[in-house]
């Protein structure tokens, strides 16, 4: 029991920590996807960055320089005259190169030219300008050649302000970057600078009063061995009101101001900043790419663009920048404009590389960074490419494989043999090639014609289509074998259809010989009772009833046998030629007396030569008693009959006009379905199959049978085709 | 006193036939299927056979054959069975005529009396061939005395209006052969026609049903559709 309540407390207590862990996981996430929280790091960081750079500046500058109040006093330290003499020295060095150089050169002109006169080649040396950087010019106090400095070569950032004069005491040559008619004056004017340094006679010494001698060679003893300045005299000194002119220094100088006085303050800014700008780094690292109320990473249409385009574009913003800042710094330009673009061009930089390093990590996050590449995208867009032609020239169930090949392959070498010298075989094969394709489409169209055919047979309802399928390829053969599949279901179809058709007609058939059995003697019995010497006229009345229904019923069945025969087609045809004029008055001779009876004039158009088609002439006798026994019973009695008989191009057209007795109130199709009559009870002659039998037998003799009724004008109308 | 054998295995039939037959003075015997026909056959001197096709033990067609082997006594068979087929194949087997139930007893009456006058005219004609004089047009049992102007069929005489009867001497003469309306009308008139061609085929219509026991089936003088008429050859 205890156990058991100890395991709830426990689970009891699992439960609220995951809750917790829930809660808090959503407060992750809160976190994560705030978008003030992310606005905020991108600002801070190049803050932080900015503060981080000028602490450490600021703590090399102390390293370096101690204390700096301005260039005055700068010029004052020994790290001054440090910078100085180096400069003076990468001078120096220069000129002795140059001076090295000239000689080698001489000699080698010497031994070469031995033999030859030497004089005037020494001359020549001797005149030429051998010194990179100066320009020989005239002074005519002076007794040797003067060289002024005309390319400024910035050795160091102190060369744009340091004035000099250099003697080189071995052949009295001066160097020097100050213009001036006479020199020796201007060596005493130096000579006389609060800043002054010189170098004679193996000594350095400087004006400058922080700086004595001991401190001095001190300064020069260390790194900046004044051996350089061996074989030269050099007089030289610096304007310190020119030093505000250096931007670096300027840089420097306002570091050191912004911080003077907290001089601790550098030292606890950098870990502060520094961890500040790792921890945001991170955090932008872990958010980017997270939305409030979105799964999964976000991108943004930056994103879509491809990674070597996006970084080529960041990477070159971001070198502008830089060439951009660094060159302003370089510059002479005034410092005020020099902090501004200098800040333009750091922000800008930054937004570019946040830029960038954000769409990275979201791409990498996203599992999009090798998608993202152009490259990649061509390279998959031709391998899907290639992949496909492969697959289309490979694949055996493709029928365009055979024709793709041959055809592009012919094409490409027709091309390359006709772009080369052996243009005249190129076209030959070009030629060959078309005629051949020719040959091939005039075949291939007499295939397709085959095919049309059997379809058109289809169409037309003779399913009895065989394609050979042996001679089809491709396609073809494919589509031949659906045809001879449907065309085979058609007929069997149709064979079943038949089938069945004739099964019923069989049916009716044989229940027709079991009606007309008892039929025969109700009949004979009918007839033999009217001859017996009946009485009773009421008797008499009723066998004449009985002897009229069963005569209808004999002719009813008569006419269902017939005309379900007809309607399944089961009827063998005679087709002969036939003069319809004939069987035309010979129906008319048939029917005279009914016609008479019923006092029905016949209006009869013929034309005058004979009008033959084809038919079967008992059957086709059957189709115009059938009109005119329909006529003799529901034409009104005295009205006129009009047959007309006509030859048209292709057909023959019979007609047959007369007014109905009754009205007809009913439909022509209506009319020609089975067991419907023009007046739906009252009439009992006949059994109103005459005029559908007609129809279906006009049908399977190949002509048309069609009723027209307009009013009490009943028409019949019966095409043919002419013989 | 001739025997007429009616076989049929419907009693009510043979009943009715029984009485219509004997009215015309026949002595009739009764058969109710293929073997008692048969055997009746056998037993009893008989002229005439009517024979139902569908019938058990043995039907029609069957019986017909056994009788065919040593018999030429006339046959009608009486039948349900209406098709062409049937007709042909029960003429074929050695029919003389074909009747469909249901039957008109008139039509059966007379077509017993027509095969009953033939059969025993051929068997008086191999006795005592008569004499036949002048222009003497026959086919099958249709006589034409052109001297007398008198027609027979089964030795009954037929009255004929001239028209007619020249139209039916036509035919005779040319026995066999079709001839259509207007051939018709130009070799028995000897003019040209001038369209009411359909007075002849009245003519032809009243001919048969003069002539024929059943117009619609004639026998002598047929009716070939939309080509024209002809007078069956019969020997």
């Amino acid at each position: 029991m205890n156990k058991l309540k100890m395991k709830r407390e426990k689970l009891g207590k699992n439960k609220q920590i995951r809750m917790i862990i829930n809660k808090e996981g959503e407060a992750m996430q809160n976190i994560r996807d705030s978008i003030l929280l992310k606005f905020l790091c991108y600002i801070l960081i190049p803050i932080m960055i900015f503060v981080l750079a000028i602490s450490i500046i600021d703590i090399s500058i102390t390293s370096q320089y101690g204390e700096m109040d301005g260039p005055e006093e700068y010029i004052e330290t020994e790290e001054f005259g440090r910078e100085y003499l180096a400069t003076l020295i990468s001078n120096v060095q220069d000129i002795n190169r140059d001076k090295r150089r000239m000689k080698a050169s001489a000699e080698e002109v010497d031994t070469s030219m031995d033999l030859n006169a030497t004089e005037t080649s020494t001359e020549d040396i001797e005149r030429e300008n051998p010194y990179d950087n100066y320009s020989e010019i005239e002074d005519e106090s002076y007794a040797y050649p003067v060289y002024y400095e005309s390319i400024q070569y910035n050795n160091t950032r102190l060369s744009p302000y340091i004035n000099y004069i250099i003697i080189d005491k071995e052949t009295g040559n001066m160097f020097t970057n100050i213009r001036s008619n006479n020199y020796l004056e201007e060596i005493n004017k130096l000579r006389a600078e609060k800043t002054n340094w010189s170098y004679q006679d193996g000594n350095i010494a400087t004006n400058i009063t922080s700086i004595n001698q001991e401190s001095a060679k001190y300064i020069t003893s260390s790194y900046y061995s004044v051996d350089n300045f061996e074989g030269y005299e050099i007089y030289s000194n610096i304007d310190p009101t020119m030093l505000n002119y250096s931007n670096s220094l300027y840089v420097q100088q306002s570091v050191y101001n912004l911080f003077k006085g907290h001089e601790n303050l550098p030292s606890y800014l950098i870990p502060l900043s520094a961890i500040s700008i790792i921890a945001m780094i991170v955090y932008l690292i872990w958010a980017t790419g997270h939305e409030k109320g979105k799964e999964g990473i976000q991108l943004n249409s930056l994103d879509k663009i491809s990674y070597e385009i996006i970084s080529i574009v960041i990477m070159f913003i971001i070198g502008m920048m830089i060439s951009f800042a660094v060159a302003s710094i370089e510059s002479q330009i005034p410092q005020r404009i020099l902090v501004s673009v200098f800040l333009l061009c750091y922000l800008i930089g930054y937004a570019s590389l946040a830029v960038w390093v954000a769409t990275t990590i979201r791409r990498l996050k996203a599992k999009q960074f090798i998608r993202s590449f152009l490259t990649y995208k061509v390279c998959r867009w031709i391998k899907v490419t290639i992949q496909k032609i492969f697959r289309k020239v490979t694949d055996k169930e493709n029928t365009n494989r055979k024709i793709t090949i041959i055809y592009w392959g012919f094409v490409v070498i027709s091309i390359i043999l006709a772009c080369t010298m052996w243009s005249g075989i190129g076209l030959i094969i070009l030629i060959v090639f078309w005629i051949w394709v020719y040959y091939k489409l005039l075949q291939y169209n007499k295939k397709i014609q085959k095919i049309n055919e059997a379809l058109r047979n289809i169409y037309e309802g003779n399913p009895n289509v065989k394609l050979n399928e042996e001679e089809l390829e491709g396609t073809l053969k494919i589509m031949a074998k659906y045809i001879n599949d449907i065309a085979g279901g058609f007929t069997n179809a149709i064979e079943q259809s038949l089938k069945s058709e004739r099964l019923k007609t069989e049916l009716i058939t044989n229940v027709s010989h079991d009606i007309k059995t008892p039929l025969t003697s109700i009949i004979n019995y009918v007839d033999l009772l009217k001859k017996e010497d009946i009485q009773n006229a009421q008797v008499e009345q009723y066998i004449a009833v009985l002897d009229k229904k069963s005569q209808r019923l004999k002719k009813l069945i008569e006419d269902l046998v017939e005309a379900s025969k007809v309607s399944s087609g089961n009827v063998k045809l005679n087709m002969e030629v036939i003069n319809l004029k004939e069987l035309l008055n010979q129906t008319v001779g048939e029917f005279e007396d009914k016609l008479e009876k019923k006092n029905l004039k016949i209006e009869m158009d013929l034309p005058n030569e004979n009008v033959l088609i084809k038919a079967d002439n008992r059957y086709l006798y059957r189709v115009i008693e059938n009109v005119f026994s329909n006529i003799t019973k529901y034409a009104l009695e005295g009205s006129r009959v009009y047959i007309k008989l006509e030859k048209q191009k292709e057909e023959v057209y019979l007609e047959f006009k007369n007014i109905s007795k009754d009205k007809l109130n009913i439909s022509a199709e209506e009319l020609m379905q089975r067991f419907v009559r023009g007046d739906k009870s009252r009439y009992t002659e006949g059994s109103g199959l005459g005029l559908s039998i007609a129809e279906s037998l006009t049908e399977l003799q190949g002509g048309k049978f069609k009723i027209d009724i307009d009013g009490d004008l009943f028409k019949v109308e019966i095409k043919w085709k002419s013989e | 006193m001739y025997n007429i054998l009616v076989v049929d295995d419907d009693k009510e039939i043979v009943n009715a036939i029984e009485i219509y037959l004997s009215q015309e003075g026949y002595h009739i015997i009764k058969a109710y299927d293929g073997e008692e026909a048969l055997e009746k056959l056998k037993e009893n001197e008989i002229h005439l056979i009517i024979l139902d096709i569908m019938m058990p033990n043995k039907d029609g067609i069957e019986t017909l054959q056994e009788i065919r082997k040593d018999k030429t006594i006339p046959v009608i068979m009486l039948s349900a069975k209406s098709e062409d087929y049937d007709k042909i194949s029960g003429l074929n087997t050695g029919a003389d005529d074909y009747v469909t139930k249901p039957f008109n007893p008139l039509e059966l009456i007379a077509r017993v009396k027509s095969n009953i006058r033939r059969y025993v005219d051929f068997n008086q004609v191999n006795i005592k061939p008569e004499a036949k004089t002048g222009n003497l047009l026959t086919t099958g049992a249709l006589e034409m005395n052109d001297e007398t102007k008198k027609v027979t069929v089964d030795r009954k005489e037929i009255k004929l209006t001239a028209t007619e009867y020249n139209i039916l001497k036509f035919l005779l003469e040319n026995k066999g052969k079709v001839y259509s309306i207007e051939q018709i009308y130009e070799n028995v008139w000897n003019e040209e026609s001038y369209g009411a061609e359909n007075i002849i085929a009245v003519h032809i219509r009243h001919i048969r049903e003069k002539i024929e026991i059943n117009p619609k089936d004639p026998k002598y003088l047929k009716v070939i559709w939309g080509i024209g008429y002809k007078v069956e050859d019969i020997k």
